[in-house]
């Protein structure tokens, strides 16, 4: 019973893709271009008016 | 408040907990009232995710925090969204596969029984805690700023939760916590364009935020991480960046391990996600609060900054809590503490025409003005700060008790002197909400981790579905009714209130470790990860209470401690262990 959990654990579900952007890795990298795009703006935003 | 507010919050808040006990009507078994059946659409976790996350100390602290800090706080979400791709990749797959209602759960099919128990054991602890805290802080500052009795807020807020939560469950709290987050974001925007709106006329937006900029409150990234030269490479103190709070190191490195933390083992988030209604439909809601978390807290920063622009040509009170003025003023020394508002009074009007002689010259394009313009500004604005701490050192030596950090009634105490009726109501529902969302999130997941990791694995098995749904309905008025009890006395608990906020950092990188352990690391076994949990515990509370470091880094060190002592030990054991599968 523990192996067969065990075992559950390590297979997982099939992939199944996003409703929209193709493909689940264009969406993890859509969210960390977010996060670069803001830093680089924030850093515009300091300069700007410090 | 005037009678349109009163309309405004009551309506709502009644609103709220008929549309929760509605929602949650049709709850009858186990499934449904701890993970809403996994019927939830990705919008519906977004959004309660983001509620659960913000609590009311959210909407008050960090707009003050922008008015008397600036913007910097924001690098503390920097590591966040990066957390929510780490678990999208990682934990949504395995919790959904498994069909789990808690984390812990997990840990048990992974590694061992007390492994599941220690880490469902840490978090009942600081949750349980901490859920009384969040009722309890912005009651406080409710009380204080409308003089209403801290006990009644107490239990009005930690009251209609545990209604609604215990009533309806998982499914109650998605869809008061989706409603909730819209009205409070509705409510912080309707804040900002007023705010806007109040500017005097020969002040534009832009130029406010000049004079807001030149007076350091728009500092929102700081890549520098600070030595002391006076110490070699080698030596702990050379890295004096590791001590600050707020850079943008501490926030991408420290706040991701925070989010992984906090997202991928604490059962208040994990919960949110396991009522999603697919595995897409759980990563599109961590995804989404991965893209719009950053910008929103900016958001909240930015309305305190704007909050110190205005009062740049309105004269802002010399201390913002209200109490803390009156037990001065009818005190003793009221007369000096008046003498020092007058004097305040004298360095602000100066102070505000040097701001306009800034917006003039910026106008004309001046740069020797405006350098000049700007060095002045920033004189009269160090002696306002001055006569400031004067006032509050002051008020110390009145009443050695006394609270003289001010920065959470900012905002509250603006919004009540200055916005329209209707807005008022509105902002204090939001307040409201934000309490109550991270309140319900809270209740539901000690109710799941007190039934599921607790007494139906460890007290009472094999009692059926219904027996288990009932004592969950228990169990939520019990944790409902220990958080009340709890912030009624939080208190008099004086400077443990700081700790019991800071009890999460603690906890959180220990659990990370267990949690990356099993997620990564298939061949490590139970019994390592236990004695590296505990050994990763001691060293976290040695950081502490021996060092000088910030909170932030606390959840790398734990999380690391965990990971390399299990690595270590489990040759040892995982001799042992399979000797002991093949006797």
């Amino acid at each position: 019973m523990a192996n067969d959990r065990q075992q559950s654990q390590e297979q997982l579900p099939q992939e199944e893709p996003p409703p929209f952007g193709g493909s689940w890795t264009t969406l993890y990298v859509l969210v960390l271009f977010n996060l670069a795009l803001l830093v680089a703006l924030f850093y515009l935003f300091t300069r700007t008016f410090a | 408040m005037r009678p349109l507010d009163w309309i405004v919050l009551c309506a709502a808040l009644a609103g709220i907990v008929l549309y929760g006990i509605w929602k949650g009507r049709r709850s009858r078994d186990l499934d449904d009232y701890l993970v809403a059946d996994r019927s939830m659409r990705w919008h519906h976790v977004a959004l309660s995710i983001m509620a659960t996350q913000a609590s009311a100390i959210t909407f008050l602290s960090t707009p003050g925090q922008g008015f008397a800090d600036g913007m910097r706080f924001v690098q503390f979400y920097l590591g966040l969204p990066v957390a929510m791709v780490v678990l999208s990749v990682t934990a949504v797959p395995i919790y959904r596969r498994l069909k789990v209602y808690t984390a812990y759960e997990y840990l048990e099919g992974r590694f061992d029984l007390k492994t599941r128990t220690l880490a469902a054991f840490l978090f009942l602890l600081q949750r349980a805690l901490s859920t009384g805290v969040s009722i309890y802080a912005p009651s406080v500052i409710l009380s204080v700023i409308m003089g209403w009795d801290i006990r009644l807020v107490i239990l009005l807020i930690g009251g209609m939760v545990t209604i609604y939560t215990a009533i309806g469950g998982a499914r109650a709290v998605d869809n008061t916590n989706f409603q909730q987050f819209l009205i409070i974001m509705g409510g912080m925007l309707v804040a900002f364009l007023t705010l806007i709106w109040l500017l005097p006329p020969d002040v534009s937006f832009v130029k406010a935020l000049r004079v807001a900029g030149k007076l350091g409150r728009l500092n929102a990234i700081d890549f520098t991480f600070k030595t002391d030269a006076h110490y070699h490479f080698w030596q702990p103190r050379f890295w004096t960046g590791f001590n600050e709070q707020y850079n943008f190191w501490s926030g991408l490195i420290g706040g991701c391990f925070l989010a992984l933390s906090y997202f991928g083992t604490d059962q208040s988030q994990v919960q949110r996600y396991l009522t999603g209604e697919s595995v897409t439909q759980s990563r599109l809601g961590l995804l989404f609060n991965g893209l719009v978390k950053v910008p929103m807290q900016f958001f909240i920063l930015f309305i305190g900054a704007m909050v110190f622009a205005f009062y740049q040509f309105t004269q802002p009170p010399i201390f913002h809590n209200p109490v803390e003025v009156g037990k001065i003023l009818s005190s003793p020394r009221a007369e000096e503490f008046r003498t020092l508002e007058a004097r305040y009074g004298e360095a602000f009007a100066a102070k505000r025409d040097e701001a306009r002689r800034l917006m003039g010259a910026i106008d004309a394009g001046a740069d020797g003005e405006r350098a000049q313009a700007e060095a002045a500004l920033q004189a009269a604005q160090q002696r306002g700060e001055t006569i400031r701490a004067d006032a509050i050192k002051l008020m110390k030596e009145n009443d050695p008790e006394a609270n003289t950090s001010d920065t959470n009634y900012v905002f509250l105490n603006f919004v009540i002197h200055y916005m329209p009726a209707g807005v008022v109501g509105l902002v204090f529902a939001a307040v409201f909400f934000a309490s109550m969302s991270s309140t319900a999130s809270a209740l539901n997941a000690l109710a799941s981790t007190t039934v599921i990791d607790v007494f139906r694995r460890l007290v009472n098995r094999g009692e059926s579905d219904r027996y288990y749904f009932i004592f969950s309905k228990l169990a939520t008025v019990f944790w409902g009714v220990f958080a009340i009890t709890f912030a009624e006395y939080a208190g008099q608990l004086g400077s443990l209130i700081e700790a019991v906020n800071r009890l999460g950092s603690l906890f959180y990188g220990t659990m990370l470790g267990i949690f990356l352990l099993a997620f990564y690391f298939k061949r490590v076994r139970g019994t390592p990860v236990f004695i590296a949990a505990i050994a990763g515990e001691a060293v976290v509370f040695a950081c502490f209470f021996f060092t000088q470091i910030a909170f932030l880094w606390y959840n790398v060190v734990g999380a690391l401690v965990v990971i390399a002592l299990a690595l270590l030990l489990n040759p040892f054991f995982r001799d042992r262990e399979m000797e002991k599968g093949k006797g």
